[in-house]
């Protein structure tokens, strides 16, 4: 029989017990539906923490820290295979720091870096460029904000929420000089350095965190630790005196377990995104593995009703059997075209219980963040994006498997029973 | 061609453990040339129906050995046997066993289906055999529109219909009147001699085996001395 003819076949059987058919493939739809709307809220959550953890950082920088074993050596991690840049920032800590521009003044954090490292690590800045020469400077997003005239601090005292009042510098900081003042207060000695704003730094990826360095190029590193030991008093050790940060930047995302291992095995203490991702993602499967089994029993129990359905479809068409056999129907035939029901059942109610889960996954992730504004007036959980369901193509290709498997197992009895139907006893029947 | 060899059939009666051996057919011996039509003619349980269905494979014989179309069948599977009837046996039922779903189109056209035949082709050879037959008229009927004589014709359609050279009839008047029976058998007499088919017909009717080239009387599951027919 050809497989048109077939289908043809089960159609025919189907629309002549439309009512029965009809529940049955409910049932299974509720179930599947069930199951992929479960597990999404799995799938949904995982995606929100994923952007979370992925905005804080790029996923190809992997952090080394000297942890007392290995001095951290830059040039030589640079030669380790796909390694793109290697950024080592050095945080002055030390002393009592004064930034003005004009009449603005401020206390911001200072770190060396090397620039030409930054640009290859692709780390974008909001204005300018990175600069050339070693008196230029890139500063942080909130620079501008931080340095405050004694009008804005006025400003201020009348007003605590920063946020409702324009203080800082409003125009654009590009080619501003700034003028950095460590004080000695016993000594009432200083050391000044002035630079060129050059660039400035991205826009903080989180809304509560505030950009406040000012990135001056290493080259000045030498001079100023020594000038600043003069003035602090030459007993301060270096290493005192400033934090170092090295950031290792794999040229692609597949680089990065490799490149990382690479430094561990070096001696080396790292951190990446990915590990914590790993983790994470661990965790989650658990849990969507978990969901999906409790889905699952939901489809059970829906085949239950198709095994009810098959069944009487079998005792029903007794008599039709036993004619499709005496006119040489083969038994495997016989019972392909059962499965080949119970298959149509479990394809059909998949196909609407994915649907209708896409519809009601939108209507979550659309209507609970409202619901939970007006719940508690939060605006946070309107202007943050929290994925509360996410039907990736995955899950459906499970649910379906699972939906679809279940529904051919259930007809599978029901069909063998067909098989071993005796053609006289059938041919009896009226 | 049919041939049977010292047939033997036993049916077990009763319930489980007190069962009951009761000996159906008893060393049948039955030669059926090509071409022929066979009546075998007897009461309710001399065992001609049961008879029938050795011959179809749906009981397998204790005992004995049925060649048909000169291919031992005595031993086939289920499945094997299904394949046989779809391309040489055909059959008319007493009750027709028409699908009550399907027209009569369809109905004959069920066996083709099985076959695996494309639809043009099932298309013209069902057409063919509803003309051959005189169904012109009904093709788009179901079974509950057609008269008794209508659905004889169906049945007989849809065992003509795969082209066999064997059709096996179980009381094929048994469910008409005497005028549709005379319509009926004048129809197999005259397919038999269109065709070249060979047809065993069970009949408890002097009439219907009357009709048939060679008669058999089948009494306590033993098959009688034939007896030629002037047909």
């Amino acid at each position: 029989m050809q497989f048109k003819d077939q289908l043809d076949f089960v159609r025919q059987h189907v629309k002549k017990n439309r009512m029965r058919i009809f529940t049955t493939i409910l049932a299974t739809t509720m179930g599947c539906a069930f199951l992929i709307v479960l597990a999404s809220v799995a799938f949904g959550l995982q995606n929100s923490l994923k952007k979370e953890v992925l905005s804080d950082d790029t996923l190809t920088r992997i952090e080394v820290y000297n942890d007392g074993n290995k001095e951290i050596e830059p040039t030589e991690i640079k030669k380790m295979k796909n390694v793109n840049a290697v950024t080592m920032n050095t945080l002055i800590q030390t002393g009592n720091l004064e930034a003005n521009i004009g009449e603005y003044k401020g206390s911001p954090e200072v770190i060396l870096t090397d620039f030409k490292e930054n640009e290859k690590a692709n780390l974008k800045l909001s204005k300018g460029t990175y600069p050339e020469k070693a008196d230029g400077v890139v500063v942080g997003y909130n620079v501008a904000q931080i340095l405050l005239s004694k009008e804005d601090e006025k400003k201020l005292e009348k007003e605590k929420d920063a946020s409702k009042i324009n203080i800082g510098i409003q125009e654009s900081m590009i080619g501003k000089k700034i003028t950095l003042n460590w004080k000695n207060e016993e000594t009432k000695k200083k050391v000044t350095r002035t630079f060129t704003i050059e660039g400035v730094g991205p826009k903080p990826k989180k809304e509560w965190e505030q950009d406040g360095t000012i990135r001056i190029s290493k080259e000045n590193e030498e001079a100023l630790v020594q000038d600043l030991k003069t003035l602090y008093g030459k007993k301060l050790k270096a290493e005192e005196m400033i934090y170092r940060t090295t950031a290792v930047y794999a040229t692609d995302l597949e680089a990065v377990t490799a490149i990382n291992k690479a430094l561990q095995d070096e001696g080396y203490a790292t951190y990446t995104v990915s590990q914590q991702l790993e983790e994470m993602n661990l965790l989650f499967l658990a849990l969507k593995a978990g969901l999906i089994f409790v889905g699952t029993i939901a489809i059970l129990i829906a085949s239950i009703g198709i095994f009810n359905t098959m069944t009487m479809a079998v005792t029903e068409r007794t008599r039709e059997i036993g004619v499709m056999k005496a006119i040489g129907a083969s038994p495997k035939l016989i019972q392909r075209l059962f499965v080949m029901e119970s298959a149509y059942i479990g394809v059909i109610g998949t196909v609407i219980a994915v649907i209708i889960s896409y519809i009601v996954s939108f209507a979550a992730n659309y209507a609970i963040p409202k619901i939970l504004y007006m719940a508690t007036n939060e605006k946070k959980f309107l202007t943050t994006e929290i994925q509360f369901s996410a039907i990736p193509w995955q899950l459906v290709v499970i649910a379906a498997a699972i939906s679809i498997g279940v529904a051919i197992l259930s007809g599978w009895r029901p069909a063998r029973k067909a098989t071993k139907i005796d053609v006289i006893q059938a041919l009896r029947q009226d | 061609m049919i041939t049977l060899t010292n047939i033997c059939h036993t049916f077990s009666i009763g319930k489980k453990g007190q069962e009951r051996q009761v000996p159906v057919l008893k060393d049948v011996n039955l030669q059926v040339e090509s071409g022929e039509i066979v009546a075998i003619i007897g009461k309710s349980g001399s065992g001609k129906s049961t008879l029938l269905n050795t011959i179809a494979g749906f009981l397998k014989p204790d005992e004995g050995k049925i060649v048909l179309n000169h291919k031992d069948t005595t031993h086939l599977s289920e499945a094997e046997h299904a394949k046989f009837r779809l391309k040489n046996v055909g059959f008319i039922f007493q009750n027709f066993q028409l699908m009550p779903g399907l027209t009569a189109f369809e109905n004959i056209e069920l066996p083709l289906k099985i076959q695996g035949m494309g639809k043009n082709t099932r298309f013209q050879t069902v057409r063919k055999i509803m003309e051959r037959v005189g169904l012109n008229e009904v093709l788009d009927h179901y079974p509950n529109e057609l008269s008794g004589g209508q659905q004889q014709r169906v049945c007989i359609a849809r065992a003509l219909v795969t082209n066999p050279s064997i059709i096996l009839a179980d009381e094929p008047t048994g469910s008409l009147d005497s005028e549709t029976e005379k319509e009926i058998l004048e129809l197999i007499q005259s397919l038999n001699q269109s065709f070249d088919l060979t047809f065993v017909i069970i009949t408890h009717d002097e009439e219907v085996a009357n009709s048939a080239h060679k008669k058999y009387r089948m009494h306590d599951g033993q098959l009688q001395e034939a007896i030629y027919s002037a047909v």
